[in-house]
């Protein structure tokens, strides 16, 4: 909060900065200025206030407010615009320019976000056994889960000296958080289990940003720091962590500990906490002309510390765009970027199974060891090269032809051995129709040919350390057991399963009309198709179809009318989970 | 082309009035190969205005006019800086023969604007998409008149006239809050070229961790498409399923997963038993799928982006994100 305040603070300092200035008053100066006041309506009725979520929903008339404020001179800028939706709404903007060196902007506004809704309101009391089990415990029914987001931030920029471009900017952001959410805790017992309670939102952003650029001979030359932190002031939630026994079964297995797969038993023990992150970044950028074209390139570092577990990961990134005219009708486009990822791998140490409880009976030769090193997903190269070419075949009809490849190159996926790459091919057509500003017209169409892509290996949270799949118990053959373990899935179920498109195929028409520069008709049509061609039978696919037509008419520069109608038409084929059902 | 004379003649007048010279040159010359009107000579701004004062007087009072009129650029900086030598023009009072800034396209040389808009957020503006699908300048900004930001319309809006599928989106029950004026399209996309808020190329995961830090991690238990790509769960315009998701669950998470727990027990009906434990014998009837599939995977997986904390089930090493 005092950060908040400090900020304010800092924000009303730097508007006196413009405003004193203003209030001299200048012989020259324009002042102009508007005021809105209304009103505005929101209830939510029978409805969750999920449906309107960013409304206070308080069934009830709430003023409203809006401000505009400008000042001109001949060396000066100054607007300042406020908008007081209700009071947890609010946003002011200050923007000023002091000759042409220096530009600020100050900026605050606020939100409310309206969760309103049980996590949990599906569940239900069911009956086993032959006795009623909850199945989960609002231990704050009825609390009003939402958050509110308060922003402020500044920017700053500073033209130093005229000679050699030389600017100096900054910026600084600060988010906070605050307000109630549903935090559930599950345990080993979970579908009998499930807690949730109301838990305090206190989460802090800060981000700081500053950077320099230069022009040296025919290049502009740049550096760019960030530094950005974020972390949670809320006590983290905890929840009781049951043993393993049955509670209701009217047997000898009555609240009788069974050794079930537990690393933690009959504890209070925190969840839900939130990490607390340092992110630090450095770029360096260059562009300029080489040869006939235009050259731009950056080079990123960004490193991000998870401080509570002392977890590093580090990226690297590298952008080499580059444009020429081949000719004076045909422009070429390249560009080039990747990116290497790395994360720590940590140690993790479990306690061994069942430590200090009663030993396993049924599975004695059970794994009892857990521990293993955590290779992170993250581990990746990934590259992108592309060049497009666009021809002017005559003063009006523009042809686009666009190729490009992309890598991914996954260096440590969980629990295989070797890299796991995904490669996908890009190619784009476009062909642009202009006569004068009266008629546009766009036809395109795309489409991305992806090799394995993304997926989930092992995705059943198979127990680490096991080389093949298995059951965690033996299953009697003899009768033979009617049990469906989930990790008796085939092999489609166990690796090879994603539904992320292989094909991805895209069309656009696009048609704008402006018989003058008071009437402008737009129609168009954008169709997607994917499908992912690797799953036979079990082919997943996606369609959609999105017609639109709108027009806008500006009969005063100060008028405009626009209407709009966007129909959206979406089919989604997944038979895969009909595997599910037949086990 | 008239110079302002100043008092001090220190090398760093000099200085400044060389580079002023060659921004003038640059303005002139970017101007001669888009549109050059033929023989056409520099005539000053009283020249200009004498026919277009409506139009001086609204540009006074724009941001252009501000930095146009300054001490270090007054005089060097005139409409014809933009438009090029206006005497043809002038002479014959044909807009053919002058240069106008709109007509300019990605064939024209080095594009006029960035000339002085030359900083970060400009820096990939000859290489984007809107450059190369011949959006100009002044197809979004109107240069003489006062508006915030030059821009045509107000934003969102004017991002919709050729996005309006993007509208579409937003009108969804989960959407960010762009209709609410709460979130800009700025916010996340760098409509010159730019980068966005400590992104390395402005788009996947970088992005929305800017204003989601506490999802990035680095976690002790990861969940795999967090690494890789928020876009794998979630759709950021809007979507009908609730967060953002792309679908609802446990069909989302069903792309990726099998059933589970709940799917241990058979799916046909009538009774069962299971001979390894007894205790479990029972009637299934249809209603188990249900709650299969009308429990919702986050109930338990609670902690799905992430988490420093192991979960309680030994089988998965304590990688369950329950916890």
């Amino acid at each position: 909060m005092k950060k908040l305040i400090s900020n304010l603070v800092v924000f009303v300092l730097v508007l006196g900065l413009f405003v004193i200035p203003v209030s001299a008053g200048e012989d020259e100066a324009v002042q102009t200025y508007s005021v809105w006041a209304g009103s505005h309506y929101t209830g939510f009725g029978d409805y969750t206030r999920k449906v309107g979520e960013y409304n206070l929903g308080n069934d009830e008339f709430l003023p409203e407010l809006k401000g505009y404020y400008r000042f001109r001179d001949a060396t000066r800028l100054f607007s300042f615009k406020a908008h007081y939706y209700d009071h947890k709404n609010i946003s002011v903007d200050a923007k000023g320019t002091l000759s042409d060196r220096f530009t600020a902007e100050l900026f605050y506004r606020s939100l409310t976000h309206q969760q309103g809704q049980d996590l949990l309101a599906n569940l239900e009391t069911r009956e086993a056994g032959g006795a009623k089990i909850l199945t989960h415990e609002l231990r704050d029914k009825g609390a009003d889960y939402h958050s509110d987001r308060y922003e402020a931030g500044a920017k700053f920029n500073w033209l130093v000296s005229r000679d050699n471009n030389i600017r100096i900017m900054a910026a600084h952001r600060s988010v906070l958080r605050r307000g109630e959410e549903q935090k559930i805790g599950s345990n080993h017992c979970y579908s009998c289990h499930i807690t949730s309670q109301s838990v305090n939102i206190d989460k802090r952003t800060h981000q700081f940003e500053a950077g320099v650029q230069a022009d040296v001979e025919k290049f502009t030359l740049g550096y760019q720091f960030g530094y950005r932190i974020f972390d949670s002031r809320a006590f983290d939630p905890a929840v009781y962590y049951d043993s393993a026994m049955h509670p209701t079964l009217n047997d000898l297995s009555y609240k009788v500990e069974f050794p079930s797969r537990l690393n933690y038993d009959d504890t209070i023990l925190a969840y839900g906490a939130y990490p607390e992150t340092e992110k630090i970044s450095h770029k360096i950028r260059m562009k300029g002309e080489v040869g006939k074209g235009q050259l731009a390139s950056s080079l990123t570092f960004n490193q991000t510390t998870n401080k509570k577990v002392e977890l590093t990961s580090d990226a690297w990134a590298g952008v080499l765009n580059y444009a020429v005219l081949l000719s004076p009708r045909t422009r070429l486009v390249a560009k080039a970027s990747g990116t290497r990822k790395s994360n720590d791998d940590p140690f993790i140490d479990l306690r061994p199974w069942r430590e200090g409880r009663p030993a396993p009976v049924t599975t004695p030769s059970y794994v009892t060891n857990f521990d293993f090193t955590r290779y992170s997903s993250l581990d990746r190269f990934e590259g992108k090269i592309s060049a497009e070419v666009i021809h002017r075949l005559t003063p009006r009809i523009t042809l686009d032809v666009l190729a490009g490849f992309q890598l991914i190159d996954r260096y440590d996926y969980p629990t295989l051995d070797e890299s796991y790459q995904t490669k996908r091919f890009i190619g784009q057509a476009k062909m642009r129709y202009r006569k004068g500003l009266k008629y546009a017209n766009t036809v395109k169409y795309r489409f991305e040919k992806t090799s394995d892509p993304f997926r989930s290996f092992r995705g059943l949270f198979e127990a680490r350390g096991f080389d093949v799949l298995e059951p965690a118990v033996t299953i009697p053959t003899d009768p033979p057991s009617r049990f469906i373990f989930y990790y008796q899935r085939e092999a489609l179920r166990y690796q090879d399963i994603t539904s992320l498109p292989t094909d991805y195929h895209e069309f656009e028409f696009s048609s704008t009309y402006k018989p003058n520069m008071r009437y402008s008709l737009t129609a168009g049509m954008k169709g997607k198709y994917d499908k992912n061609g690797d799953l036979d039978s079990l082919d997943v696919e996606h369609l959609t179809l999105q017609p639109n037509l709108s027009l806008t008419v500006t009969p005063a520069p100060r008028w405009s009318f626009m209407a709009g109608y966007t129909f959206t038409y979406n089919k989604s084929r997944g038979p895969v989970t009909v595997a599910l059902f037949d086990g | 082309m008239k110079w302002k004379k100043h008092d001090r003649r220190s090398m760093v007048g000099v200085f400044r009035e060389m580079f002023l010279a060659g921004i003038s040159i640059l303005c002139v010359s970017t101007v001669i190969a888009g549109q050059p009107p033929d023989g056409a000579a520099l005539v000053g701004n009283e020249t200009c205005l004498s026919c277009h004062e409506e139009m001086g007087e609204a540009f006074e009072k724009t941001v252009h006019g501000v930095v146009f009129s300054a001490e270090g650029t007054k005089g060097a900086l005139t409409c014809e800086s933009c438009h090029g030598p206006g005497s043809a023009h002038a002479e014959e009072s044909d807009p053919e023969l002058i240069f106008n800034p709109a007509g300019q396209n990605q064939f024209g040389g080095r594009d006029l604007c960035v000339a002085c808009h030359n900083t970060a957020n400009f820096d990939n503006w000859a290489f984007s998409t809107h450059h190369t699908g011949d959006v100009n300048c002044s197809d979004c900004h109107r240069i003489h008149t006062e508006t915030e930001m030059a821009v045509k319309k107000a934003i969102p809006e004017l991002c919709y006239d050729c996005h309006s599928d993007i509208r579409a989106a937003f009108f969804m029950p989960s959407h960010h809050p762009v209709k609410e004026g709460k979130v800009e399209c700025l916010d996340c996309h760098g409509i010159h070229g730019g980068g966005g808020r400590l992104t390395q190329d402005n788009s996947g995961r970088e992005l929305c961790f800017s204003c989601h830090p506490e999802k990035e991690g680095p976690f002790v238990y990861e969940h795999a498409p967090v690494m890789e790509d928020c876009n794998i769960c979630h759709t950021p315009h809007g979507s009908v399923a609730n967060n953002l998701l792309s679908q609802n669950e446990p069909v989302l998470c069903l792309n990726c997963h099998a059933m589970h727990f709940h799917a241990t027990i058979d799916g046909v009906e009538g009774a069962f038993t299971v001979p390894h434990n007894p205790s479990r014998n029972g009637v299934s009837t249809a209603d188990g799928w249900k709650k299969g599939m009308l429990t919702k995977c986050t109930q338990c997986h609670s902690e799905i982006h992430g988490s420093d904390m192991p979960s309680q089930a030994i089988s998965t090493s304590g990688n369950a994100l329950t916890r």
